[in-house]
C-alpha cells in the first residue's frame, strides 16, 4: 500500500463491526427456544418454555420473553440468528473455550486483531479498535492501535495538554515533509472530532434509552464513536453472568434484559443509516447441556446461538441447519451439536466489511466454509 | 466459586487496576513497583549538541541506541562516534551492573527447568517479559545489543499467546534471542528452530510422519525460508518448502497437558522422522541422517546468498534508511557470506560504510523506540507497569504481542496512525501524568543548562526558531518537543 493511499483521506472506513461476547456460556436454547422440538420439552420439564410464553419467530423457534424488545428489529429484518453455532473446542472450560474462540482457533493473537491487520483497506485512524472495559479481550490481541477504554474521555490529548497544544502541533506538522506531515494533519482532524464529541451532550439520538448497567453504557459509548465517524472499525464489549448452573431462569434474567435493552437502544441510537453500516455479532464460548439439572440450572454444553444485527445481513430468520435434540444428534454428555462453526458465520460478515481480506490469515488452521445466505 | 467467577477474580487480581489488561501485578511486581519508582537519580549538568545539524555523535546515538540519555552526546563527542560504535559492538566489554541488577527482579524469566514457568500465570510471564525488555532498553549500557535483541525478536517473532508458548517464550528470549543476538546467525537459526516456543508457534511440534501417507506440516518450513532466511523473493520453490519440512519431521516438544514436569523439553522422535533422501535448494541430503538433517538444512539455508541479501536489506533498513542504497546492502551481504554469518562483523561493515553516515535523522522511530527514547532523554524512572504498557498497546507496539510470524514492521507507513497516542503520551509523561513513571523537570532543565539546550538534547541538534516558538507558545514545552515531528525521527 502506498503511503498516500492511507494518508490522503479522512477515512471513515464506512463499515464497523461490534462484537458482543456473552461470557460464562450463554444457553442458546433458552434465548432462542426450539419450542417445536419435542425433545426440548422432555429435557426441560421445569425450566423449559412453552410456545405460548415465547415470541414466536417461525413456528419452530421463539424468542425468550426477556428478549421481546428485540422482536421489532427481527421483524424489520435487521436482526437474525444462527443456531447450533459454536467452536470445536470440547473442553467445556470457560477459560479454554473463550480463549480458543477469541484467538480464532489454536492461533496466536485474536481473530479480530488479525482481521484488522490483514484487511487490505486498513485505515489510519488512531481509533481503529476499542474495547469497552478495563481489559483488552483476547479477540483484539495484536490489533493495530487498540485501546481498552471506559469512556470517551479516555481519548484525546489527555488532561494535561494545555489549550494551545494542538495548535502548536499543527504549526510544526503542517510544514513537515514526508509521511509525518499528512499523518499529523490526520491525527489533528481526529482530535478535533473527538473534542467536538466530548463537548456534545451525551444523550442518545432518536429517543433511544440505554440502561444504567455497564453493558448498556458501553454500547452507548460505542454508538457515540460510530456516529462521530472517528474511523472506528471494530469494537468489542462483554456481557457477563451467563453461567447458569442453578436456577437458570432467575440467574440469566438480568443478563438477558440487559442484552435486549442494550441492543434495542443501540440500534435506535444509531438510526437506520448508521446501523446499515454497522454489524453486531453476539457470541458465547459454548452453550449448555440440553437436560436441566436438579437445581433448575444447566451445565456446560456445546452448541449455542449467535445473533447478528445490522446492515447487509439477512435478518428476520434463524439461519442454517437445525441438528435437532434427538439423542442420536447430541454430542458429548448430551449437548447440542455445533453445526455451524463460528468462524464460518463470521466469514461472510468480515467479507462484507472488507471484501478482499484473506480470511485464511484471519482463521488459520480452519477449513473455512463461509456460511451462505446470511 | 464457579469457574467463571474464579476466572474473573484471577483476571481482576492480575489486572491490578490496569487500564488495558496487559499487566500483572503479583506481590513481587507491586513490591518492585515501589522500588523502581523511587526518586529519580539526580541528573548532573551535561552539554547537549550545539550543532544545527545532526552531527556524528548524535547520529551514532540515534541509530545504535534507544535514544540519548543526558550526557550521552557529551561522552560520545569526547570519545568520538567511531570509538563509541566500537564499544557498542563489544557488549561484553561494557559493565552493566545496574541494569543487570534490576532485571534480576524479574525472577520468572530465570525460571529453570522450564516446568518452573508453569508456576506463573501467562499474564504474569508476559508482564515480566515486557517489563524486562523495557527496563533493559531504558537502562542497559549495552544499547546496541538491546537494539539487536529487538531486531531479532521481530525477525524470529513469536506471539506467545498460542498453546504452551504462553509459558515458554521466556526461554526463547533467554536461550535464543539474547544468547545469539550478536553471535553467529546459523547458531541463532538453529537455536530458534529448536526453541520450544517456536515449535509451538509454527507447529513444528506436530510436523511428523507417522505413516506413509502423512504429509509434513509445512508451517515452520515455509516461514524458515520466507521470513527467517532466504526471503519471499529468495528463489525457493514450493518443493523446497516441503523438503525443508520433511527434514524437520520428528522434532517435537513435551506438552503441558501430557507431561507437566517435562514441559518444554525438546525431543527428536526418530520413528516419526521421514528419513528418506531430500533435495533442498538443489543440495542433496542423503537418506538415513536422522536428526542430522536439521544441521544440514540449517547450513544450506543460513549460508545461502539470498539469505545474506535478505538479512543485509533488513539490517540496512533498520540502521540506514527505508530504501538503503544497493552498494551498502551488497557490502553487508558480502561480509555475511565471507564470515559465515558473524553478526558482529556484519554490523562493522554496515557502520563503517559511507552510506551509514550519509543520511541522518530520516528514520521514523517505531512506538517502542519513541517511548523509550522519551524516557531515556528525560532520565525518567519507571516501573514499566500497566500504565506505561498501555500506551504501547494503544500504539499497536506492545512487546511480544505481534500475532503473525513476520514481526512488527520496520517500515514507517503502518505506524503513521500512532501520532495521536504519541502526543498524548508526550503530554501526560511530561506532566508526570503516567502512574509509575516519573521525571524531574526542573532538575532536567537546569542540568541541560536551559530550555533551548534541553531541546537540543532531545532533538540531537539545536532547535529551529519555529520549534522554539511552538514549544514556548504551547504552554507545555517539554511535551511539545517530545510530540514534535523531529522527535519522531532518528
Amino acid at each position: 500500500m502506498s503511503a498516500t493511499a492511507i494518508l490522503s483521506e479522512e477515512r471513515d472506513l464506512d463499515r464497523s463491526l461490534v462484537v458482543v461476547f456473552l461470557r460464562g456460556g450463554a444457553d442458546g436454547l433458552h434465548l432462542l427456544v426450539p419450542h417445536g422440538d419435542d425433545a426440548y420439552h422432555r429435557a426441560r420439564p421445569t425450566i423449559g418454555l412453552k410456545k405460548s410464553e415465547l415470541t414466536d419467530l417461525d413456528g419452530f423457534f421463539g424468542l425468550n420473553p426477556q428478549l421481546a424488545a428485540l422482536h421489532p428489529l427481527w421483524q424489520d429484518g435487521l436482526l437474525g440468528a444462527v443456531h447450533a453455532a459454536g467452536s470445536e473446542d470440547e473442553t467445556r472450560s470457560h477459560f479454554e473455550a473463550q480463549d480458543f474462540m477469541e484467538h480464532g482457533g489454536l492461533a496466536a493473537g485474536g481473530w479480530l486483531g488479525r482481521f484488522l491487520r490483514v484487511r487490505p483497506d486498513a485505515g489510519n485512524s488512531p481509533l481503529t479498535a476499542v474495547a469497552i472495559g478495563a481489559q483488552l479481550p483476547e479477540c483484539l490481541r495484536g490489533a493495530p492501535s487498540c485501546a481498552a477504554v471506559q469512556s470517551l474521555e479516555d481519548f484525546g490529548l489527555g488532561r494535561h495538554a494545555p489549550p494551545g497544544f494542538a495548535k502548536q502541533l499543527a504549526a510544526l506538522y503542517s510544514s513537515t515533509p514526508g509521511l509525518l506531515g499528512p499523518a499529523g494533519a490526520s491525527a489533528l482532524a481526529a482530535l478535533e472530532r473527538i473534542d467536538q464529541l466530548n463537548k456534545q451532550a451525551a444523550s442518545p439520538d432518536h429517543g433511544a434509552v440505554y440502561g444504567k448497567d455497564a453493558f448498556n453504557q458501553g454500547l452507548q459509548q460505542i454508538a457515540r464513536l460510530l456516529k462521530a465517524k472517528v474511523g472506528l472499525q471494530a469494537a468489542a464489549i462483554s456481557l457477563d453472568g451467563w453461567d447458569s448452573h442453578l436456577t437458570q431462569q432467575t440467574i440469566i434474567e438480568g443478563p438477558m434484559s440487559r442484552l435486549a435493552s442494550g441492543l434495542e437502544a443501540f440500534a435506535k441510537d444509531l438510526g437506520p443509516e448508521r446501523l446499515a453500516h454497522t454489524n453486531v455479532v453476539v457470541m458465547t464460548e459454548f452453550g449448555r447441556r440440553i437436560a436441566e439439572n436438579s437445581a433448575g440450572g444447566t451445565d456446560h454444553g456445546h452448541g449455542s446461538a449467535m445473533f447478528l444485527l445490522g446492515g447487509g445481513i439477512k435478518g428476520g430468520k434463524v439461519h442454517g441447519e437445525w441438528p435437532g435434540l434427538d439423542e442420536s444428534q447430541l454430542t458429548g454428555p448430551g449437548d447440542l451439536a455445533v453445526r455451524h462453526n463460528y468462524r464460518d458465520v463470521l466469514a461472510p460478515i468480515l467479507t462484507h466489511l472488507s471484501p478482499a481480506t484473506p480470511l485464511q490469515e484471519v482463521f488459520p488452521g480452519h477449513d473455512l466454509r463461509p456460511m451462505g445466505g446470511l | 466459586m464457579n469457574e467463571t467467577s474464579r476466572r474473573r477474580f484471577l483476571q481482576a487480581t492480575a489486572a491490578g487496576g490496569a487500564l488495558a489488561g496487559v499487566g500483572g501485578f503479583s506481590a513481587m511486581s507491586s513490591w518492585l513497583a515501589s522500588f523502581l519508582s523511587a526518586d529519580p537519580e539526580a541528573i548532573g549538568p551535561f552539554r547537549a549538541s550545539t550543532s544545527a545539524e545532526i552531527d556524528e555523535a548524535s547520529h551514532a546515538i540515534n541509530r545504535l541506541t534507544f535514544g540519548p540519555r543526558p550526557g550521552d552526546h557529551q561522552r560520545v563527542s569526547a570519545m568520538g562516534a567511531k570509538a563509541f560504535i566500537a564499544e557498542q559492538l563489544d557488549p561484553d566489554s561494557i559493565a552493566d551492573h545496574e541494569s543487570e541488577k534490576r532485571s534480576r527482579h524479574f525472577e520468572a524469566l530465570a525460571a529453570w527447568p522450564a516446568g518452573e514457568l508453569l508456576e506463573y500465570s501467562p499474564a504474569e510471564l508476559l508482564d515480566q517479559l515486557t517489563r524486562d525488555k523495557l527496563q533493559r532498553a531504558l537502562n542497559s549500557k549495552r544499547q546496541l545489543f538491546e537494539v539487536m535483541v529487538d531486531f531479532w525478536s521481530d525477525h524470529f517473532n513469536i506471539d506467545p499467546s498460542k498453546g504452551d508458548s504462553r509459558w515458554l517464550k521466556p526461554l526463547d528470549d533467554r536461550h535464543v534471542i539474547r544468547r545469539h543476538a550478536m553471535g553467529n546467525f546459523s547458531e541463532l537459526l538453529k537455536a530458534s528452530a529448536l526453541s520450544p516456543s517456536m515449535l509451538w508457534y509454527l507447529d513444528g511440534r506436530v510436523n511428523r510422519r507417522d505413516s506413509e501417507h502423512e504429509k509434513p506440516n509445512e508451517n515452520y518450513g515455509r516461514e524458515l525460508l520466507e521470513l527467517h532466511t532466504l526471503g519471499v523473493d529468495g528463489g525457493y520453490t514450493q518443493q523446497d518448502v516441503m523438503e525443508a519440512a520433511r527434514c524437520l519431521t520428528g522434532w517435537t516438544v513435551h506438552e503441558r497437558k501430557k507431561a507437566r514436569f517435562a514441559v518444554g523439553k525438546v525431543e527428536f522422535q526418530a520413528q516419526r522422522h521421514d528419513d528418506g533422501e531430500k533435495i533442498v535448494l538443489g543440495h542433496k541430503i542423503p537418506a538415513g541422517l536422522g536428526k542430522g538433517d536439521l544441521d544440514r538444512l540449517i547450513q544450506i539455508v543460513a549460508h545461502h546468498p539470498a539469505t545474506a541479501m535478505h538479512l543485509a536489506t533488513k539490517l540496512c533498513r533498520r540502521f540506514i534508511a527505508d530504501h538503503p542504497p544497493l552498494p551498502v546492502v551488497s557490502a553487508v551481504a558480502g561480509t555475511f557470506l565471507e564470515t559465515g554469518g558473524d553478526i558482529r562483523k556484519v554490523l562493522i561493515t554496515l557502520f563503517s560504510h559511507e552510506a551509514f553516515w550519509a543520511t541522518r535523522g530520516g528514520l521514523v522511530k517505531r512506538p517502542l523506540h519513541f517511548v523509550v527514547s522519551a524516557l531515556r532523554a528525560c532520565g525518567a524512572e519507571t516501573n514499566a507497569g500497566p500504565e506505561l504498557q498501555d500506551y504501547l498497546l494503544r500504539m499497536g507496539h506492545a512487546p511480544f504481542q505481534y500475532p503473525t510470524p513476520d514481526g512488527y514492521p520496520q517500515e514507517p507507513e503502518p505506524w503513521m496512525a500512532t501520532l495521536l497516542w504519541r502526543w498524548r503520551f508526550a503530554s501526560e509523561f511530561a506532566a508526570n501524568g503516567i502512574k509509575g513513571t516519573a521525571i524531574e523537570m526542573k532538575t532536567l532543565v537546569s542540568a541541560a543548562g536551559g530550555k533551548r539546550e534541553l531541546a537540543a538534547h532531545l532533538l540531537g541538534r539545536t532547535p529551529t526558531e519555529a520549534e522554539v516558538m511552538a514549544a514556548l507558545d504551547s504552554g507545555a514545552p517539554l511535551a511539545l518537543m517530545l510530540a514534535s515531528p523531529a522527535f519522531q525521527l532518528c
